[in-house]
């Protein structure tokens, strides 16, 4: 081969100059191929590892899914279905070459769910149908057939739309399929003592302050799509006095919950930098009308970071984006805490340039790489000068390097995300220092 | 219902088995598909994937691109991602984005090689078939575009077609079966990894097909250069072939491709043993009673209905069959299951 050989990147100081109107075309997806390598594959198959539209969709307790699809977009499923976390609610109804054609498969969605529904040994809850992007090619009314699929099985049957060629649009399928989840609330009396947490198909980390602080408030039922043991808990979701939307992809169910049943809610963002955390927190305590008391939790943030950089001092990172966190935000916090970061792997979006413009500040020098460049087939690490890869595609650019993926299921939010993410670090650092392996 | 799978999951389709044939040749590989499918094969499919760098990109198509078609700008993408990688071919691989709005694949052929000046292939895979149908056309593109030249014939130069993870669930498949046909290293063996064995595929005494996906390409190269092929399957798991030594007498089934459950019946004299296939068939390997399933309810039947002692199949299968009371014999098929011979590449 004889390419370019450099991997393309632009310094933070470089990137905030420009603006977010002026993004080289390397840094943007739709101007190129997207680089496919093991650091690209939560973006092209957000459920090749955690959580994509099949499983997502499955976040209904009591439901079961069946895919209308090419064989293709079940593939991966293999690893939840046959054998696998979910190997008994997932059903596939494959398309051929006419099928994909004329759509003559939309005729037998209701009797797959009607076959699949007989073949439990217990109803199911819901049905939930996954289709692709052949169905949005055909424009396919998705809702029409499960309304009469829902008439023919006699159970609610809910479509999520894996419709991968909008994922740059208004509606990406990880957004679409959170207003899918929780479509099947109905109206009900509400409960001035019941919040529900939405943004995330896995319960936030046990020991987040968010549980504690809201019950100091008064909140005796914080509910979270992954904790309903059934479909029962689910139904009760409908009473909450509010919501609470953790993850910007939940916004749009949100406004529907709104819509529908006079659910308000409330952002609250993830981030790694300590003040804003605690700001965020009196915010949200003035606009709800709480009173709780964050100061411990604050504390004891605090005390992580600052017993982190005591023990191991001014480390450098490589801050990647597959990991539960901003790159750009959680590089900025670092920066923030004394540490250096020499370069980031991230898609510098809309989101992420207040965070661009204020490293542009304190480390301009930053190197901000994208994954889906196809110019990282090039990427060499060996200069970048860092001591620690955080984040799965990090540590794939950096094998080299004690690292920590950081992309867990349970999700780490608020002072005990700060907490778990430097206690993660320091496992890592000390079981090398000790010649033990942690990832 | 026929196409409605209650028990097992989809198995590798066309497009994958396209890049297990495209993974080792160096060349520029482009997805043509929203991004889902290139996750679904590099995540799932292609072994190899991990465990170093390959120039396989996502055309990343967006609902725009599909409803105007784009092509050019499609085009352009590859073009720029040739001059930063530097390859000296690339290939589009279909999805079933492309052939719903009906993609003309051989005027993007026609086009990247006028953009590029290089060879470009094309695979119309359609996300609809097996993978053995994309590694089918994967090879036929590579001999038709680097098996050209017809040079002498080498003396104890083999090739090997059809050696691809999916169906050997190895990682290094041409490695084992070159240690497997010439353990002193002695004779050249062309596996078909890179565009040069194509190129001196003239040079071979003979083409070993391996699974039914080199047939095809095996004939091919017969018509053009009049090398004789034959099947052969060099290579098999230890273990499994641990286990076939210590069976004898009763109802086997063996399932398989059917070139492997083949070579598993010859194994196996002293049994009355049929094979099964959810894959390709060449009718004249098949003997009176070989089945060629058509879903996973004609499987279960065939198998809970036929009164086999044993049964030698992926473990994954067993899920359709509860009621089989037999023995079952692992034989894994990474096609199948997406799972590798572990042990056989540790050793």
């Amino acid at each position: 081969m004889a390419g370019r050989n450099q991997a393309f990147f632009i310094t933070a100081g470089d990137l905030a100059a420009r603006g977010r109107d002026n993004v080289p075309g390397e840094l943007k997806s739709s101007e190129n191929l997207v680089y496919s390598s093991p650091a690209t594959l939560a973006f092209n198959s957000p459920g090749a590892q955690g959580f994509g539209v099949k499983r997502a969709g499955l976040a209904v307790p009591g439901s079961v899914m069946l895919l209308v699809a090419p064989r293709c977009c079940g593939r991966n499923t293999s690893a939840l279905g046959t054998g696998g976390v979910l190997a008994d609610r997932f059903y596939y109804l494959i398309l051929d070459e006419t099928d994909i054609v004329t759509g003559r498969h939309l005729r037998k969605i209701p009797d797959a769910v009607k076959e699949v529904c007989a073949s439990r040994p217990v109803r199911p809850d819901a049905v939930m149908i996954c289709i692709t992007c052949v169905d949005a090619l055909l424009g396919t009314d998705m809702e029409r057939v499960c309304r009469a699929s829902s008439e023919a099985a006699g159970v609610p049957v809910v479509p999520c739309y894996m419709y991968a060629l909008t994922r740059e649009g208004r509606v990406p399928p990880m957004v679409s399929v959170r207003k899918s989840v929780y479509s099947l609330l109905k109206p009900r009396r509400k409960d001035p003592a019941s919040v529900n947490l939405l943004g995330f198909f896995s319960p936030l980390a046990e020991d987040c302050e968010l549980y504690e602080l809201l019950r100091q408030a008064g909140v005796r039922h914080i509910r979270e799509i992954s904790r309903c043991r059934d479909f029962a808990e689910y139904e009760a979701m409908s009473g909450a006095n509010f919501n609470l939307v953790l993850n910007p992809e939940a916004r749009y169910a949100a406004l529907d919950l709104e819509k529908r049943l006079g659910i308000p809610f409330i952002e609250l963002t993830r981030m790694y930098q300590l003040d804003k955390v605690r700001n965020q927190y009196a915010l949200f305590a003035q606009a709800a009308g709480l009173r709780f008391d964050d100061a411990p939790f604050c504390e004891a943030a605090e005390q992580a970071v600052s017993g982190f950089r005591a023990r191991f001092g001014a480390l450098s990172f490589s801050v990647g984006e597959w990991f539960n966190g901003n790159p750009f935000e959680t590089a900025l916090a670092l920066v923030r805490y004394g540490f250096r970061v020499p370069e980031i792997f991230g898609t510098p979006g809309d989101v992420s340039f207040p965070y661009i413009r204020r490293l542009a500040q304190l480390s301009p020098g930053t190197k901000i790489y994208s994954n889906l460049s196809p110019t990282m087939l090039a990427y060499d690490g060996r200069s970048a000068g860092s001591g620690f890869a955080l984040g799965q595609d990090a540590m794939y650019y950096h094998p080299e390097l004690p690292g920590l993926r950081w992309n867990g299921e349970d999700q780490p939010f608020g002072y005990a995300g700060i907490r778990g993410l430097f206690r993660g670090m320091t496992e890592v650092l000390a079981s090398r220092d000790e010649g033990r392996a942690v990832r | 219902m026929k196409n409605l799978l209650r028990y097992l999951s989809p198995f590798a389709p066309d497009q994958s088995g396209a890049v297990s044939v495209l993974f080792p040749q160096g060349g520029l590989i482009v997805i043509c598909d929203a991004g889902g499918c290139a996750g679904n094969i590099c995540g799932f499919d292609e072994p190899r994937w991990f465990t170093g760098r390959c120039a396989l990109f996502s055309a990343a198509l967006r609902d725009m691109d599909a409803i105007l078609g784009r092509d050019d700008k499609l085009i352009a993408k590859l073009a720029s991602a040739m001059e930063d990688v530097g390859t000296d071919f690339s290939a589009l691989i279909g999805t079933p984005v492309p052939a719903v709005i009906g993609t003309d694949f051989r005027a993007l052929k026609r086009a990247a090689e006028r953009r590029t000046g290089k060879p470009c292939l094309v695979i119309p895979a359609t996300g609809t078939k097996f993978y053995d149908v994309g590694a089918q056309e994967a090879y036929l593109e590579l001999v038709r575009t680097f098996s050209l030249e017809r040079l002498s014939i080498e003396e104890g130069t083999i090739g090997v077609l059809g050696a691809i993870p999916p169906d050997l669930s190895l990682i290094h498949p041409g490695e084992a079966v070159r240690a497997a046909l010439d353990p002193g290293r002695e004779r050249r063996i062309l596996c078909f990894e890179s565009p040069d064995d194509f190129r001196n595929a003239s040079a071979a005494e003979k083409n070993l097909v391996v699974s039914p996906c080199g047939v095809a390409a095996a004939e091919l190269l017969k018509e053009r250069f009049g090398t004789p092929w034959e099947i052969a399957v060099p290579w098999l798991p230890e273990s499994l072939k641990q286990r076939l030594a210590a069976l004898h007498g009763g109802r086997i089934l063996v399932i398989h491709q059917q070139f492997a459950a083949c070579r598993v019946r010859e194994l196996l004299p002293d049994c009355e043993v049929t094979t099964g296939t959810f894959f390709r068939t060449c009718p004249e390997w098949m003997k009176p009673g070989d089945m060629a399933f058509s879903g996973e309810g004609d499987f279960a039947d065939a198998v809970e209905s036929g009164g086999f002692d044993a049964v030698i199949g992926d473990p994954v299968l067993k899920r359709a069959v509860p009621h089989f009371r037999g023995e079952w014999i692992p034989f894994i098929h990474f096609a199948v299951s997406g799972v590798l011979e572990q042990k056989e590449e540790e050793s």
